[in-house]
């Protein structure tokens, strides 16, 4: 099985969680993990670049649902980019984009904050 | 011993002694010249002394568990006895400025010389008792026979003071009176069981012994020629008063050794005593292997034998505790005479100074004096802890899974013995512990299986065990799940008006919460199925059934559609699920009608995402409902097998019947995987529609 890795990078007010391989029941722990982090230190602000993450399933989806409604409610948000198409079909099966703010690039997503904190 | 031969014992004395009195108030008033009446007398007193003799053995425990108590209950014995004669001898006649003739008469002087004898008698025999169970005590070769010798030598010189023997038998007497003590000086080396003493008892021997040879000594001052009680006691029996006397001798003999052995043995004592405890340690330690099944158990046993075999003031435990977050912290397991507050502090605090040293060096730490040295400053100033202080590491494969720690109350409480006995007995604790752990471990891997076996049974009873009968359908379904319980789940229901459900879902996760979630959709899909006339609207009121019941990071994908077998119809609802491979004629369409997963959104957004589709049949036409096991099976490169695949495979042979279909699906993707086995659960449900008239191809 391939490697599953985290890195963590903060920009502008904004935390970016880089994943890398495959996310999966063995892994999702280690990126509900990193979230938990972030959220104790009050960090809503949060980008997924999802730019080397080769395979996403069911547990790996649900660590999103698991914190989307705490960051919401504290004025954050979750939002995702740089999905390769394989992995944007399984969040686009289970309907993600519709609840979840998906960017090709994750300097997109980095605007949106931007914007958002703007307003 | 039988109650009758008890009351013998208890009752018999009393009355042979009367008739002894009774006998020498006669013979001191009438002047009697019947020699058997005196052999009677003195045979009286023999059995009586005999039973009382018997008596007192009966009534003994077992002095090799409690010599220091049974010589401390002569000794009350002897001190009683003297006492008595001391009183007797204050109130009794003068000897000095009486007339010696008048002595033996008055019934007075009877009374108290009975009494005296009683006494004496009574004492000798106690003394005798205790005597020969201190030197039975460790047996070695002629330990019994001395004894013996002595017991016969004994007997020889008393039996000779019998009245009715000549002087000279009672001369040989008095040759064998020299042998018998010959013999008490030999049995009186004897004295192994001070050996076996604890140091707090051979002090309490010491004093004993010290008091018992005074108090013998004392008795054989009596035995002097002048006193009123060797008198009286020369008047009551004279073989008795021989038997008083040498075991007076013998009291004052073995006691006097005793103390002076003891005494010698008294510096040696507490190193004895450690070998014994080191040698109860080992014992111990099988009681801790013994433990390893109860965790609190075995820590609160290592504390309070930390506490016995070094002789400490107080002991704690602390254990590395490694949390979620890879962090390591401390915790106390058990603690004995400190309390846990003062433990922090000792450890001075959130700096933990006195851990921190032993994590650094991973050798124990001892601090002789904590009022003076430098790293307990902390402790001082708190007035925490006086004396001095021992930690000694746990340390399994080179990585320190704990700390043990006692205190002494004094300076320089440690010394090499300590520590080599504690080191070791740490070292034991921490297999212990380590046992402990993987036993632990072990029961809950068991555990989980067993939670597994049910999950896995109770998954295979959700799954419909008859497909729905239908002549215009061609049905089959199959669901193979890998190692452990899966999330995947189908189900048929016969609806009114031959109408005919499918469902089709995937719950998210695994083992016994997945199967707890199928089982729960199973229940909501018979219940709304039932009531609900279009997919969409089960899809929509399964999802508000579900968002309150599931966790948050858990959810379900689902298609569902209801066949219409009266007019070929599939009406069709996507709950976030693969889509449906629909095959008619020479078309392929994945059927994707938007939805989004249950349990994920509640309210308007799910109402709004959620479509229906309508689907007419041809006769001959293919509907494939599948889960992602199938097309994310992985070839050995990692590649997944997809969507395109499962298309090909599927128009390829769609001309077949529904078996034959999901025999080449799946064929194709173990084929593709290269290996029976597979990695997930995969579910294939094929239906075939074949068409109005129901004719099989």
């Amino acid at each position: 099985m391939a490697d599953f890795k985290i890195h963590h990078r903060e920009g502008e007010g904004v935390y970016i969680i880089d994943l890398k391989g495959y996310l999966d029941a063995h892994t999702a722990p280690d990126l509900e993990t990193a979230f938990q982090k972030l959220l104790t230190e009050k960090k809503y602000r949060i980008i997924v670049n999802c730019r080397d993450l080769t395979y996403i399933s069911s547990a790996g989806l649900g660590v999103f649902m698991a914190y989307i409604e705490d960051v919401r409610k504290n004025k954050g948000d979750i939002k995702l980019s740089n999905m390769s198409a394989k992995v944007f079909n399984v969040f686009d099966l289970l309907g993600f984009p519709l609840l979840y703010e998906i960017y090709t690039e994750e300097k997109e997503a980095m605007t949106k904050f931007k914007t958002v904190k703007a307003s | 011993m039988s109650r009758f031969k008890k009351i013998i014992l208890v009752v018999l004395p009393p009355i042979l002694f009367l008739l002894v009195f009774a006998y020498d108030i006669i013979r001191a008033t009438v002047n009697l010249e019947i020699g058997w009446l005196d052999f009677a007398r003195e045979a009286f007193i023999i059995v009586a002394f005999v039973l009382i003799y018997l008596f007192l053995e009966s009534s003994r425990g077992n002095v090799k568990q409690a010599a220091t108590r049974d010589v401390g209950r002569l000794l009350i014995v002897c001190a009683v006895v003297l006492s008595i004669v001391a009183l007797i001898g204050f109130v009794g006649p003068g000897t000095s400025n009486q007339d010696e003739e008048q002595t033996s008469y008055s019934a007075m002087n009877i009374f108290l010389s009975m009494i005296l004898g009683l006494c004496l008698g009574w004492v000798s025999l106690r003394s005798l008792l205790t005597i020969k169970d201190l030197v039975l005590f460790k047996r070695k070769k002629g330990t019994k026979r001395n004894l013996t010798v002595y017991l016969i030598l004994l007997f020889c010189s008393v039996v000779p003071m019998l009245p009715f023997f000549s002087l000279e038998t009672s001369l040989l007497g008095t040759l064998f009176f020299g042998f018998t003590v010959a013999a008490i000086v030999a049995n009186s080396f004897r004295q192994s069981w001070i050996v076996y003493l604890s140091r707090k008892q051979k002090i309490y021997v010491i004093v004993y012994s010290a008091l018992l040879f005074t108090g013998f000594v004392l008795l054989n001052v009596l035995f002097f020629e002048k006193t009123f009680t060797n008198k009286a006691l020369l008047a009551f029996s004279q073989p008795l008063h021989r038997f008083t006397q040498l075991n007076a001798i013998f009291g004052a003999v073995y006691f006097g050794m005793a103390f002076v052995s003891t005494l010698f043995h008294l510096p040696t004592a507490e190193v004895f005593e450690r070998k014994q405890f080191e040698i109860t340690s080992l014992h111990n330690l099988s009681r801790l292997v013994t433990q390893v099944f109860d965790f609190n158990d075995l820590v609160n046993t290592v504390t309070q034998m930390t506490l016995e075999v070094c002789g400490a003031k107080s002991t704690w435990l602390e254990l590395v505790k490694v949390d979620k977050e890879n962090l390591t912290s401390f915790e106390i397991v058990s603690a004995k005479n400190v309390t846990r507050d003062r433990i922090e502090q000792i450890n001075g605090g959130d700096q933990s100074l006195l851990r921190n040293l032993v994590i650094e060096s991973k050798k124990y730490l001892l601090i002789e004096d904590v009022s003076a040295d430098r790293r307990t400053k902390h402790v001082v100033a708190e007035k925490l802890l006086k004396g001095s202080l021992l930690s000694i590491p746990l340390i399994s494969h080179g990585s320190l899974i704990g700390i043990l720690h006692a205190t002494k109350e004094f300076e320089y409480g440690f010394d090499q013995d300590d520590i080599d006995v504690l080191t070791t007995f740490a070292d034991n604790v921490t297999i212990a512990i380590e046992n402990s752990k993987l036993i632990a471990r072990s029961i809950e891997r068991e555990r989980l299986q067993q939670e597994m076996m049910v999950a896995q049974a109770m998954q295979r009873r959700l799954l419909p065990e008859a497909l729905p009968t239908s002549d215009k359908l061609d049905i089959v379904a199959v669901s193979e799940s890998s190692a452990e319980v899966g999330g995947d789940y189908y189900d048929f229901i016969q609806l009114p008006d031959d109408k005919v459900g499918v469902v089709v879902g995937d719950v998210s996760g695994k083992g016994v919460s997945a199967a707890f979630y199928m089982a729960e959709m199973k229940g909501i899909f018979l219940s709304l199925s039932a009531i609900c006339a279009s997919p969409k609207d089960l899809l929509i009121r399964a999802n508000e059934a579900l968002m309150g019941s599931l966790e948050k990071k858990a959810f379900i994908s689902l298609i569902y559609a209801i066949i219409d077998t009266r007019v070929g119809t599939v009406h069709i609802a996507r709950a976030g699920h693969c889509p449906l491979v629909y095959l008619s004629g020479n078309e392929v369409e994945l059927v994707r009608p938007t939805g989004l997963g249950l349990g994920l959104t509640n309210g308007e957004v799910f109402v709004q995402a959620t479509e229906e589709r309508l689907i007419k049949l041809r006769e001959g036409d293919v509907c494939i409902f599948y889960t992602d096991g199938i097309t994310e099976s992985r070839n050995a490169n990692g590649d997944e097998f997809g969507s395109e695949r499962l298309v090909t495979v599927a128009q390829r042979s769609k001309d077949r019947t529904a078996e034959e279909i999901k025999n080449e699906v799946l064929q194709e993707v173990r084929k593709y995987v290269g290996s029976p086995v597979i990695g997930d659960d995969m579910t294939l449900v094929v239906i075939k529609w074949l068409g109005k008239k129901g004719v099989r191809v």
